[in-house]
């Protein structure tokens, strides 16, 4: 059985993820992301679900040539985005239900 | 091999000058970045648009291309670098082989796999990392519980590709949720000359229910009632995930009224959701003679205007 991780350290990200420290000090001080362990920077632990965004978000800084404000923003939309769109799903499931 | 029109491709003009270039190129990469457009097709069209940029940015870069678009440019079929052409602007060939292919051919000949700016952080030996969709059912997300994995990965050995399939078992941990990624350290596609393996991500997906909707951590089952039960009140079995449980449903309840069964929803790492169910007065499609009457009966007898909101003097 192989054990799934929930967890990746910033160390981790840095070595296999392609991502340096910077970017991900400063994808952290836009509140792009954030980690849930660690105190200071080298100790720092990130969710897996936000290496999704980390990637994106580094991808978005270099591809489009935008500064960490409006990559800040640009995925803080994506997420309500993705958020409004499986809301809506949800009520028209629930629409469904009601009328049928 | 393809020359590739990298002026027309960012849809400036060859004596386009580098400020040119760069709106041209920020305006298509907003248009077809593929983390912003979803269609299918833009991924492409962005990473065309990047490796003309790359090239044109860089004025050694340019420099070379315009010689070579001045050469090849004017040929109608296909394109051959000059016999004796060699890219001098340091952009050796050494990497080639290890290059994982996001440029052209063509900008590989050119200036070989150096300059492509994806790769630029990322070890070009480790194994790429890969991401599929896990389905999972709502009652799986109860327990901890063993899923078999079966997907596909890309191979690179001895400079051929192919695919493998692969097949793990996997512990699901209780209490995941609807989009949450999972991480199997290594379960990746393999890296190249004894390199680690990329890790392989689980999108997890939760299966839609034929009964309960998900809403967070809360479940809502739609309870159907006869509009008697509805208006006298009864005694009802509601399924859950984990069985079914009796539930009072008082009288004059409202169709759309939403009943709390505490601690009956998902689980989550810390808590528990909630159940609600979601009451849905329905009234029979046919009814006989007698039915009819008893209808007729009551609407005589139940002095109730359902619509005197609207003749309410504004």
């Amino acid at each position: 059985m192989n054990d799934v991780v929930l967890k990746i350290s910033l160390q981790e990200l840095c070595q296999y993820e392609g991502l340096t420290e910077q970017l991900i000090v400063d994808v952290v001080s836009y509140g792009i992301t954030e980690p849930t362990e660690g105190h200071s920077v080298a100790d720092w632990v990130f969710d897996t679900s936000s290496v999704y965004w980390l990637q994106k978000a580094a991808r978005l800084y270099h591809d489009l040539d935008i500064d960490w404000v409006a990559v800040a923003m640009v995925i803080d939309l994506l997420q309500q985005k993705e958020a409004l769109e499986e809301r809506n799903r949800i009520i028209e499931q629930q629409l469904n239900r009601l009328l049928e | 091999m393809e020359f590739k029109d990298y002026y027309a491709l960012l849809g400036v003009e060859p004596d386009a000058d580098n400020k040119t270039i760069k709106t041209a190129y920020r305006k298509l990469a907003r248009k077809y970045h593929p983390d912003v457009n979803p269609d299918s097709g833009a991924e492409d069209k962005f990473k065309e648009v990047a490796e003309a940029y790359e090239v044109l940015k860089d004025a050694g870069r340019r420099a070379e291309y315009d010689e070579l678009f001045r050469y090849g440019g004017s040929r109608d079929n296909g394109f051959e670098a000059p016999p004796d052409w060699r890219s001098s602007a340091g952009f050796g060939s050494a990497t080639a082989e290890q290059f994982d292919g996001d440029f052209s051919d063509f900008f590989t000949s050119m200036f070989g796999a150096g300059g492509s700016h994806f790769h630029q952080q990322q070890s070009v030996l480790r194994g790429q990392d890969a991401e599929i969709e896990m389905p999972v059912f709502l009652e799986e997300t109860l327990t901890d519980i063993p899923k078999l994995v079966e997907y596909v990965i890309p191979m690179v050995e001895n400079g051929q590709r192919y695919d493998r399939k692969k097949s793990l078992k996997v512990k699901i941990p209780m209490g995941v949720t609807d989009g949450e990624r999972i991480r199997l350290k290594g379960q990746g596609g393999a890296g190249q000359g004894g390199s680690p393996s990329g890790d392989l991500y689980l999108h997890i997906r939760l299966v839609p229910h034929p009964l309960f909707d998900v809403e967070g951590h809360n479940l809502v089952v739609t309870v159907p009632l006869a509009p008697w039960e509805a208006a006298l009140g009864t005694k009802i079995a509601i399924p859950t995930l984990a069985g079914a449980i009796n539930l009072t449903i008082a009288p004059n309840s409202q169709s759309g009224r939403k009943l709390r069964i505490k601690g009956k929803g998902l689980r989550s790492k810390s808590s528990c959701g909630d159940l609600y169910a979601l009451l849905k007065v329905v009234v029979p499609a046919t009814s006989n003679d007698d039915v009819k009457d008893l209808w007729k009966a009551l609407s005589e007898k139940a002095s109730f205007d359902p619509r005197a909101e609207w003749s309410k003097p504004s």
